[in-house]
Order: structure tokens, then sequence, then C-alpha cells
């Protein structure tokens, strides 16, 4: 199944988050009432604690590209979840559900669905989350 | 043929049919691969895997084993969000900014000293939240959780080993370890030792199945947690482990530090801790000094920048 979303689309403006992520570097800069969903084409995926983060380029219907970059929480956590360090490589196309940080950056948190070339991102879930959807929790 | 080389023929197949044999005794469902990674760099089971579980006897005077404390809540299992001190008008996912803990409807027992140190540490979580850029927590920038944050906040898995003299304690978290002293040895003299980041622990059974640690010493860097809580040079600690059957430990921490707080208080209290299968692999946790700078400079820095009008 094909997934064309438009490049920058706002979604849902709920408050069902169910915990606050990636506690180490504080949550008050990111906006937890609106996520987001971007498409773009990936240039680095940074395995590291102690946070991951993927790095992908978007286009708007203009040609203008932002770079985005998007944090994830610790490996020990997201492993859990059948993310893994070689996950992500540089021409991906990805699909990032994510919330973003209030001050306007293109910088954001996995907070939801990730499409990886067209298909669900993670492929198989083992049993250690909570969250089929696969998105990273603490 | 031979009857010889047609035995040999046969003998040559299994064993060649071997390996073939053995992946096909993995797990239902799982793939040669997802069982290859699950012997390294293993994730703990969710919490459901736990419920119901019968459990053999404890064994006596023995706490060795890997040890699930992320199986209760996540891995701030009281640190912050959950303190029960703050519950029930905080929930664990109000990250609203406060300035104190007056609305709280039991805060700690400040002394007017430990009130001016709580407002002097702005965390990023939790009620007393700052905004970014604000955030002086020392975990940030890699500097040693110490002891007993290593308890209360990140607390994920622990692996406990016991020698004739020592019971070390493993903890997955910033990849750090504690030894605990069961050769009788008395505490140092706080004020005359040098402050440590762990502190100074000794223990002792003071029944089979229930494991007590004192420790003194803690350096004057440290929170007790990511919310901010201090504590002075005065800090000790209790530890309580109580082996409530072969796969359930319980751990009480108790905080005394009449310096900073006018009476002691539990900062766990019969926190639940879930045995992990023997050949668990944990995976590292380092807080990489590198790493955290280029998170600093490409997204925590960025992120905490004013908005361009």
């Amino acid at each position: 199944m094909k997934h064309k979303l438009p490049l920058l689309t706002l979604a849902v403006a709920v408050s069902t988050f169910a915990v606050p992520l990636l506690a180490h570097h504080g949550n008050a800069a990111y906006n937890y009432d609106k996520k987001i969903m971007v498409s773009g084409t990936v240039t680095e995926w940074i395995w590291a604690n102690p946070h991951c983060w993927l790095k992908f380029d978007a286009k708007n219907d203009s040609g203008e590209v932002t770079h985005w970059i998007v944090e994830a929480s610790a490996p020990p956590t997201i492993s859990a979840q059948g993310w893994s360090h070689n996950s992500f490589k540089a021409g991906d196309q990805v699909t990032v559900t994510m919330i973003q940080v209030k001050n306007g950056q293109p910088i954001g948190r996995f907070e939801g669905d990730v499409i990886l070339n067209d298909k669900p991102f993670p492929p198989h879930d083992n049993g250690s989350s909570s969250n089929p959807k696969g998105g990273p929790k603490p | 043929m031979p009857k010889r080389c047609v035995f040999s023929a046969i003998l040559l197949i299994v064993l060649l049919s071997l390996p073939r044999l053995v992946h096909a005794q993995n797990a239902p469902g799982t793939t040669e691969g997802q069982a290859k990674q699950q012997s390294w760099n293993n994730g703990p089971p969710a919490k459901k895997a736990y419920v119901g579980k019968k459990s053999a006897p404890a064994p006596r005077r023995n706490l060795s084993g890997i040890w699930n404390a992320a199986a209760e809540g996540g891995v701030q299992p009281k640190g912050v969000l959950e303190h029960p001190a703050l519950l029930p008008d905080h929930p664990q996912d109000d990250i609203g900014e406060q300035p104190d803990e007056s609305k709280i409807s039991r805060p700690l027992a400040y002394t007017p000293l430990g009130l001016a140190a709580l407002k002097a540490n702005k965390p990023g979580v939790g009620v007393r939240a700052v905004g970014p850029g604000l955030v002086n927590d020392p975990v940030d920038f890699c500097d040693p959780q110490g002891f007993p944050r290593m308890e209360l906040f990140e607390f994920r898995v622990l692996e406990i080993a016991q020698s004739k003299n020592q019971v070390l304690l493993l903890y997955q978290f910033y990849d750090n370890w504690r030894v605990i002293w069961t050769d009788g040895r008395a505490l140092p003299d706080p004020k005359e030792a040098e402050p440590r980041w762990n502190g100074y622990s000794v223990g002792k059974w003071v029944d089979d199945y229930t494991f007590v640690v004192d420790t003194v010493g803690m350096n004057e860097k440290t929170w007790l947690d990511n919310a901010g809580r201090p504590h002075s040079g005065d800090l000790t600690v209790q530890e309580r482990f109580h082996r409530l059957d072969y796969d359930t430990l319980e751990l009480t921490v108790t905080i005394n530090d009449p310096k900073f707080y006018s009476q002691p208080w539990q900062a766990l209290n019969k926190f639940v801790l879930h045995r992990l299968p023997d050949d668990y692999d944990i995976q590292e946790f380092f807080c990489a000094p590198s790493e955290t700078a280029d998170y600093n400079k490409l997204i925590g820095n960025p992120a905490s920048e004013t908005p361009q009008k």
C-alpha cells in the first residue's frame, strides 16, 4: 500500500499522550498538544546515548528543502521495540509522526506511526513493547 | 556398497542436518534472525510477562541474579512524576511548570536550607520543570547519577552478584556499579572520608531473605532524582532488599538527611523487581560525552532558542 501523505500534514490536536517521552533532557521545549507528520529522505541515522536521532530532508511544494532532526529514545529502550543501529540508511523514504519544538525549529521527537519505504516501522514487535505502533517510549 | 559406507553416509547426512534441526527449535513465531538477536542486547519483557506467574521459594541469603526494575512503571519508577508524595494531584503526564511543591498534597518536609537547595536545582521534568535552556540537571552533561538517584531515575536492569565479602550491584543505566561490603567493616566517618558519587556502603542480612544496606559519604554534586530534590553531605540512605520468592525482589529506600529534610522519608516503598532469565544480556548504556555534546549542539540547544520574530 502506498502512503501518499502531504509533506507537512498537521495532524491530530489531541492530548492523549500516555507519558512524557525522553525525560533526560526535559520536555518543556516540545509542544505536546499537536502531532505532525512529515515525509522526506533520510540523510543520517545516529545510534547514540543517551538519545538516537534521525536526520532527513523534506521538500515542500515549492521545492524548498527543510533539514529535519527527530530524536528517539535511548538504544536500550527502542531496541526492545524492534529498532536497531541499522534501521535507517541514507536514501530511505520516511514519513514520521512527531511532536515539534515550540520555537518552530525543524526538530521533533518521534511520537506515533513511522512509515519506512512504504512499510510500517518497526516491522515486528518482539513483545517487549506495549505500544504496537512502535513509537519510542521511556 | 559395504554396510560401513552406508552407515557413514547416513551419519554425514544427519550431522549436516543438525543446524537446521536446532534452528527449528526456536520459539514459535520467531525467525532465525530474531532468535539470534534475542541472545544479545535483550530488551526487558513487558509487565504482562510476570502477571500470574508462579515462582519457586526464595533461596536463603541470596540476591544473585538479573533483575528488571523497569517492569513496574517504566524507567522512572518513583523518581519524579510518580513519587508517592506527589500523587494523586499530579499524574504522570502532568509536566506543567510550578514554582515549588506547595500545592502538592503531601510535600516533603524540607528544612529552610533544603528548600533553598531545591529551588537552586532546575529540572527539565516534573512539577517544577523549567523551560529549555534553564535546566541544570547534572546528568544532562554526563555527570554520574550517583547514589541513590540510580535507583530513583532510569532504574532499568540491575544485576546482583555475591561473593564472600561483597554484594555487587551492576546498574544498566550509564553502566554504573556499587560494592556493598559484607565483611563486617564499619562505615567510614563521612566527615573524614573522601566524598564519593556512590558513597560508602555496608550490608548485612537481618533475616534469611532480607538484606539491609547503609550508605554514607555521597558528594553534594548529585540530585536525589530528576525532579531536582537535593541532598546535603549529611545524607544517609538505607536500602532494604527483601526477596519475596525466587522471581521477586522488593526494595525500600529510606532517605535521611536532617540538614535538608526534617524527617526521614521513603523514596521507594517495597518497589518490585522481577527476575530475568540467567542468559539475559544487558545492553550497554553509557553516557558518551561526545555523543551528548553532538545531541546538545544539534537538538538540545536549537530547541531551547527563543523563536525568531
